[in-house]
């Protein structure tokens, strides 16, 4: 049996890393809220954009087109990888991980946004062109080079397709891995958004537009593109910062159960030496009658 | 009648309230949104937008370009950019802008077309901002 002092010991050190998953529980909660807050802001924009688009659906549906919305057959395929920069989320990248292993081309070119998949995704032999790191608060700062770089990528015949892979925060227990296109812009899905927009009136096509359609759409898809985008990275930090929040839940209920334990185990060895400390004194006793 | 004006930025809506008239900088000029006139729907450019409230002084905001949407008395700003006089740093932009200027023409050369007219639009904005201040400061 471990001496007492051992014990003592691990129920210190158990203790110790309870109170850090404890703190980091409480950081991932409080995070985790802003980000769901950014992500409902958000929603107010991309409505706005869905309702200045479903005004121009006519537009849309007379086969206007942007560049943005040109469909191709020859180029490549831009995969972009939404993970965490940090770990001790539980699962949520390993699963993202065997997400894009199923789902995603082998031979397509990828861009991580977190720097946690970079090491898994070069062995397993796909290439690797640029890893972005984004703070907590997703400024437009940091977004500027990767929307840049997709777009010039896409404009300039490399890539024929953009998809993102990300973690969609379904609750604070369930994320669930998700692909989804975001590039080229189908006026099928634009129309989509704009139905499923609920600021919907009754249809008014009588808008006049200024300048004209093509230069309205031109300017409104690329905003909206991004903030396609931004939307996705914004859930994808939902979902690190709620698995990570269940995750040290988990760590710091079992830090408990272990103290518990060890516990147990401390005062039953305390017993024992009594007992046995007794047991020398009291034999002592009847060795000097 | 009154109309009802929301700007909407991706951060916030910064301007939800009733109001007489707009005074829009849009695309192709400035432009003032009247209660019972035509819908539109109209490109904008940077500068200053001018408001009147329904009970209230008119009041004015800077923006950077975006989207207006006229609907009814439904008036809806979507844009990237509304700040305040007092949010305005006119010597941190005047720097900033002069840098920007510099090096657009050192490498006006080696930038590609897309690149050079995304940083002449800053510089645009950077500039409009600055004259926007320096209106309100007269």
């Amino acid at each position: 049996m471990a001496s007492l002092r051992d014990i003592k010991r691990r129920i210190k050190s158990v203790r110790n890393t309870s109170q850090i998953t404890k703190a980091m529980q409480m950081v991932a909660s409080a995070k985790m809220r802003r980000a769901q807050e950014l992500a409902i802001k958000g929603r107010t924009y991309m409505s706005a954009l869905a309702n200045v688009l479903k005004h121009l659906q006519d537009t849309l549906s007379d086969g206007a087109s942007s560049p943005l919305m040109e469909q191709r057959e020859k180029g490549k395929k831009l995969i972009i990888v939404v993970s965490t920069d940090r770990g001790l989320c539980g699962g949520l990248n390993s699963n993202l991980f065997k997400e894009v292993l199923l789902k995603c081309d082998a031979d397509a070119d990828y861009i991580t946004v977190g720097v946690k998949l970079n090491a898994q995704l070069t062995r397993c032999g796909r290439n690797l062109v640029a890893t972005f790191t984004i703070g907590d608060t997703v400024e437009e700062a940091e977004l500027k080079p990767i929307f840049q770089m997709i777009r010039q990528g896409f404009t300039d015949g490399t890539y024929n397709r953009v998809e993102v892979i990300y973690q969609k925060f379904i609750n604070v227990m369930v994320q669930r891995p998700e692909l989804m296109t975001l590039l080229p812009l189908s006026s099928e899905d634009l129309l989509n958004v704009a139905a499923q927009d609920d600021i919907a009136d009754e249809d008014n096509p009588n808008f006049l537009l200024e300048p004209d359609p093509r230069t309205l759409l031109n300017a409104i898809l690329p905003l909206y593109f991004g903030h396609q985008l931004v939307q996705m990275i914004l859930e994808g930090k939902a979902s690190e910062q709620s698995a990570r929040m269940v995750a040290m839940k988990a760590a710091t209920e079992n830090a408990k159960t272990l103290i518990g334990e060890l516990t147990l185990e401390y005062n039953k060895a305390r017993q024992t030496q009594i007992t046995n400390e007794l047991l020398e004194i009291t034999t002592a006793m009847k060795a000097m009658e | 009648m009154a109309l009802h004006l929301k700007i909407i930025t991706p951060m916030r809506t910064a301007v939800d309230t009733d109001v007489t008239s707009v005074l829009v900088p849009s695309a192709q000029g400035e432009m003032e949104v009247l209660p019972g006139h035509a819908d539109i729907i109209a490109a904008m450019d940077n500068g200053e937008l001018t408001y009147r409230p329904v009970a209230d002084a008119p009041k004015s905001v800077f923006v950077g370009g975006g989207f207006l949407q006229v609907d009814g008395e439904d008036v809806m700003l979507v844009t990237d950019t509304v700040l305040e006089a007092h949010e305005i740093d006119a010597s941190s932009i005047e720097a900033a802008v002069a840098k920007a200027q510099e090096a657009y023409r050192n490498q006006a050369s080696v930038l590609s077309r897309e690149e050079s007219t995304r940083l002449a639009a800053n510089i645009a904005r950077q500039l409009a901002m600055l004259e926007y201040k320096r209106k309100k400061h007269l």
